[in-house]
């Protein structure tokens, strides 16, 4: 019982650090104002780990909190990651745990996920400025998404390692 | 009935879930401007502040001395009032003999550093080591010592949430300074540009942007930057300007609160019209 709220409490320790990683030195390793999002492998791990429910409410809350410390429109993140950890929620399964967090198969959950999240945030945050479509899809969505999923890379191969050991 | 209702939650809980969740993500993302929201806000980032100033500080190798410190702020003293000599020469060729009407006032800076950035293509906001106990306001502009970089938007105890340039959603009444002409400079994701100005100006590359004199947000003549490229649109008859920005705002570390704020720069000029 104690292990398993443990687990329930756990994302919510990585997430302090996570966003301070976001917020302090994420900027300095900027392309041209793309970044990638740690916070959102958080989510997007423990929702492969723990299922779509734990998820969505996980994405709900560190989003607000993400919201809330980052001074940013509060409800961008939120919603961003509600929607896209129910998305991710979907490659949730017992039986396969290990091909998905473990294999680069990870990657493409945390990178079809990321581009509903990134695509959500920009368009909430361009909304009224005149951004078209397009520039949000591509350098709002695409390009971060790719920048997110590399940073999955050392989940992918610590995770596969662990396994082995 | 309430078996047909149990079968329902229990087969569709995660659409359930999914729609109150994303309901509520909504609903707070439309009271983004209550008061409480913004109170929420300022005390939440006033905390985590902390922390993120903590990590700057573990992150920042090269450590700058107090003279450097002073002589950024002189710098960026001097700046503001060369660019004020500068609009004053402007004007005192164009009308000798209302040369005496220009507000002249200094305006105090109070120097900052960047605690932490949310960067993205859509928005940039800083929080910054200065808030409410060192007399920040909402509204104050922050510049850096070369340009403006952006506007105070909340205010917590000992920190402040920054919009700056490189945000969608923060448009500038602004002039070229060398022929005086208006316009609105907005971020377009990648540049800062000021859309639609008549053709018929003479606009040359490199003319410089100053903040305009009818800006509800900003006082006027801060630096903004320079014309880099301008492009024609609607069959040549209008321009759409590049600018480029004095200030490094993305990599933006050292910076100063400008302390005033609008509201008290308008009511100035009203008394300088009644003079």
């Amino acid at each position: 019982m104690t292990r398993m709220l443990l687990n329930y409490v756990k994302p919510f320790f990585f997430f302090i650090p996570l966003a301070v990683l976001q917020l302090v030195v994420v900027p300095l390793i900027a392309i041209d104002s793309i970044t990638p999002n740690l916070v959102f492998l958080l989510v997007v791990y423990y929702t492969i780990r723990e299922g779509q429910i734990f998820g969505t409410i996980l994405g709900f809350i560190t989003g607000f909190l993400f919201d809330l410390f980052s001074s940013g429109l509060l409800g961008s993140s939120m919603f961003a990651f509600t929607i896209s950890a129910f998305i991710a929620g979907y490659f949730y399964s017992e039986n396969k745990m290990d091909i998905n967090l473990n294999t680069y198969f990870f990657l493409v959950i945390v990178f079809l996920s990321a581009i509903v999240s990134s695509f959500i945030y920009s368009a909430i945050n361009a909304s009224g400025s005149g951004i078209g479509f397009l520039f949000l899809l591509v350098e709002g969505a695409l390009l971060p998404s790719f920048y997110t999923t590399l940073f999955g890379v050392p989940i992918v191969v610590f995770s596969s390692k662990k396994e082995i050991l | 009935m309430l078996k047909f209702l149990r079968r329902f939650i229990k087969n569709f809980k995660e659409y359930i879930l999914l729609v109150i969740l994303s309901v509520l993500s909504l609903s707070i993302l439309a009271s983004n401007d209550k008061p409480q929201a913004k109170r929420l806000k300022a005390f939440a980032f006033g905390s985590f502040s902390v922390l993120n100033e903590f990590a700057t500080s573990l992150t920042s190798v090269f450590r700058k001395d107090d003279s450097f410190a002073s002589l950024k702020e002189e710098n960026a003293r001097l700046m503001l009032e060369v660019n004020r000599m500068r609009k004053a020469a402007f004007e005192n060729n164009k009308l000798r003999t209302m040369i005496a009407f220009r507000d002249t006032c200094e305006y105090p800076l109070i120097p900052a550093n960047v605690v932490s950035k949310l960067i993205t293509k859509t928005q940039g906001n800083y929080i910054i080591n200065r808030g409410a106990n060192d007399q920040v306001q909402r509204g104050m502009p922050v510049i850096s010592q070369v340009g403006l970089i952006g506007i105070v938007t909340d205010v917590a105890g000992n920190y402040s949430a920054v919009k700056t340039l490189n945000n969608g959603n923060l448009s500038i009444a602004v002039t070229i300074q060398k022929m005086n002409v208006d316009g609105i400079l907005n971020f377009d994701g990648s540049n800062l540009v000021i859309k639609n100005v008549p053709a018929t100006f003479d606009v040359q590359v490199g003319d410089r942007i100053i903040t305009s004199e009818f800006s509800t947000l900003f006082p006027p003549s801060v630096p903004i930057g320079t014309i880099r490229k301008k492009e024609s649109n609607v069959y040549g008859l209008l321009l759409n300007l590049y600018v480029e920005p004095f200030a490094d705002i993305a990599g933006a570390d050292n910076l100063f609160i400008l302390k005033v704020i609008p509201s008290k720069e308008i009511n100035q000029l009203d008394m300088n019209l009644m003079k």
